[in-house]
């Protein structure tokens, strides 16, 4: 599903080179829930945003559902976003001026979908996260575990192969992110494929891989999950 | 096009959009109208004088000498004016169109005090002064010299013929315009006077006067102390005689000065002076306007650009292409401009009616208002690019950074 070799990130400026990812290497497979988890600075976030054709690398190979994506122009990679990744934010991201319904048909706008396919597809996912009565409602009218329900809905709407979580949970206290991770494990069982950033083992306990990144690299190639989880219980 | 929630979106955070719907509105009715009344001007400044303007000056001569006889010096100095190689033709009269200056009378078709005459501007010549202004003759005849006398300041009495412009033809006989040549018409209330003969055109010397072509030519030579001789050259010998009249008749009788030379373009150029200034005046503010309203786009573009850029990298990571968030930008000025442009169009309309009322402008030409609309369309549309383009280049992973 996603295979990363040697993948360098380097940020430069006229006086200092950071070196973000050094020779990451990585394969996920088809349905896998893996977490990722390190220090503040040690690469996670950027190994997220190369992972979600965010942003290039400097050095690598990478190949995304069987296809490299290294070579990509900016509108291509635009378009393998749309169509394979599901994006969740640790700020949720919503837009403030849009309904929820609006929110979620951003990305099936780009798409192309017919209007009726996206109201279909709008109303199945706000069901499925239990908001499909507050369609009209804005973000700001919702608490912070509905609206990271929202992104989740918008995420899930074009019907990802790959879903990448940055903090899911970051800003929600810990009865919504327990029902956010829960909605996200639902997501995971039903085949799709997640990587998901967090600082907290008891949430990277709840994946079935772990990574943990040093220094912008895999310092540990794979935890057990569950001893994971046991350090911190 | 996401024309919906960029409307319904626009919708929650109003008062920035509204103020530039309103800069447009406000932009475009002053620009219509501006335009409008520049047209007027430019039409009524393109109006042909009817006479040879190209070839054509005048000087004045006023005699001052205890010993100067005015009815000689004009004699000796037609004839000598008139045998000037490089001259067609030249007169004595009181006035040439567009010098603001001039003699007006009412002429009407039935005798009596009470009859309301109709305006038109008064030319004294003689035989020569169709030849010399390069006037045409419809029909009827010219004068002859014997048709031409002498007036004092004094005389009130007028020579019984005149030849009248057509434009004073329609204005005296409405329905048969036709009929005017031969016709005897009253001056004065009740003096009759035959007209014998209609040429085609002939402004009078005020510019702005409603009946400004309405002209009559009468055979009569002025003795009122100050007159003017006017100077028809042969084509390209203008510039060269002037000097040439000037010293000649400064010269031939001292008991005068002679004064004032100009030439029938320079004349032209002062009468419309001050509408040539009030274009350019008008054309200065829709500059600036255009110019303010185009800033106010920038402005609010920008603002509103540097506000999102967390809502623009989230956009580009959930698939957005930078052609996305550019017609994105481009389509949300474009439905403000709509709203302004369209509540200008009514305002300009409703502005042009006061006009119309308080100041006796003329309508609106029906394409100014689309025309307009299109302009400032496009003028948003030109003013947005920037901003819209630095939207288009917030990269994707904007949207993972926390600040």
């Amino acid at each position: 599903m996603l295979s990363m070799q040697d993948i360098s990130m380097v940020y430069r400026t006229d006086l200092v080179e950071t070196h973000a990812l050094r020779d990451f290497s990585l394969d996920v497979a088809e349905g896998d829930f893996v977490s990722v988890t390190g220090p503040s600075g040690s690469g996670k976030t950027t190994f997220l945003n190369i992972a979600g054709l965010l942003e290039q690398f400097t050095k690598g190979r990478y190949e995304l559902d069987g296809r490299d994506v290294s070579s990509l122009s900016d509108a291509q990679r635009s378009k393998v976003r749309n169509e394979k990744i599901g994006f969740i934010f640790q700020g949720f991201n919503l837009i403030p001026d849009l309904s929820l319904y609006d929110n979620v048909d951003v990305p099936l706008r780009y798409r192309g979908f017919s209007a009726a396919e996206r109201k279909r597809r709008i109303e199945h996912v706000l069901d499925l996260v239990g908001l499909g009565s507050r369609m009209k409602h804005l973000p700001s009218q919702l608490s912070g575990g509905q609206q990271q329900r929202v992104a989740i809905a918008r995420a899930l709407s074009g019907e990802p192969r790959f879903l990448l979580a940055d903090e899911p949970t970051g800003n929600l206290d810990s009865q919504m992110a327990l029902s956010v991770m829960e909605l996200i494990k639902q997501i995971n069982d039903q085949g799709t494929t997640i990587i998901m950033v967090t600082h907290d083992p008891a949430l990277a306990g709840m994946a079935s891989r772990n990574i943990h990144i040093r220094d912008g690299q895999v310092s540990d190639v794979e935890h057990d999950t569950q001893l994971v989880a046991a350090i911190a219980g | 096009m996401e024309l919906g929630p960029i409307w319904r979106a626009m919708m929650r955070n109003k008062t920035g959009a509204i103020l530039i719907a309103l800069q447009i509105a406000v932009t475009m009715a002053i620009m219509v109208n501006a335009i409008s009344i520049m047209q007027e001007r430019s039409r009524m400044m393109a109006r042909p004088s009817g006479v040879d303007e190209a070839n054509i000056f005048y000087i004045s001569s006023v005699g001052f000498a205890e010993d100067f006889n005015e009815r000689v010096a004009i004699e000796e100095d037609l004839n000598m004016l008139r045998s000037l190689p490089g001259v067609v033709d030249a007169i004595q009269t009181n006035s040439v169109p567009l010098s603001d200056g001039g003699w007006s009378m009412g002429l009407q078709t039935e005798p009596g005090a009470e009859i309301q005459g109709t305006g038109v501007a008064i030319y004294f010549v003689d035989e020569h002064g169709m030849e010399t202004f390069g006037l045409e003759l419809l029909a009827g005849e010219d004068f002859s010299p014997g048709d031409v006398g002498w007036r004092e300041r004094s005389d009130t009495e007028w020579p019984d013929k005149g030849i009248i412009t057509r434009a004073m033809a329609e204005a005296l006989y409405p329905d048969d315009p036709d009929s005017a040549l031969g016709s005897t018409v009253y001056i004065n209330d009740d003096e009759p006077l035959t007209i014998t003969g209609i040429m085609k055109q002939m402004q009078a010397p005020w510019n702005g006067w409603s009946g400004v072509e309405r002209v009559m030519l009468v055979p009569q030579h002025t003795l009122f102390g100050a007159t003017r001789y006017v100077v028809r050259a042969e084509p390209g010998r203008r510039d060269e005689l002037m000097p040439q009249v000037e010293q000649i008749l400064a010269d031939s009788n001292k008991g005068r000065i002679v004064r004032n030379m100009r030439t029938m373009e320079e004349t032209r150029e002062r009468s419309y002076r001050s509408d040539g200034s009030m274009i350019k005046m008008l054309t200065f503010v829709i500059a600036l306007l255009t110019l303010v309203t185009a800033l106010g786009i920038v402005g609010l573009a920008s603002f509103s650009v540097s506000r999102r850029t967390k809502q623009i990298g989230t956009r580009r990571a959930l698939g957005a292409s930078r052609s996305a968030i550019l017609r994105y930008f481009m389509t949300e000025n474009l439905l403000i401009s709509i709203v302004g442009v369209l509540a200008g169009g009514a305002l300009a309309v409703g502005l042009n009616m006061w006009m119309v009322d308080a100041f006796d402008l003329t309508r609106l030409g029906w394409y100014l208002v689309p025309v307009a609309m299109v302009l400032l369309l496009l003028v948003g549309q030109i003013a947005v690019l920037g901003p819209a383009r630095r939207a288009a280049s917030v990269p994707p992973a904007v949207a993972t950074r926390t600040v």
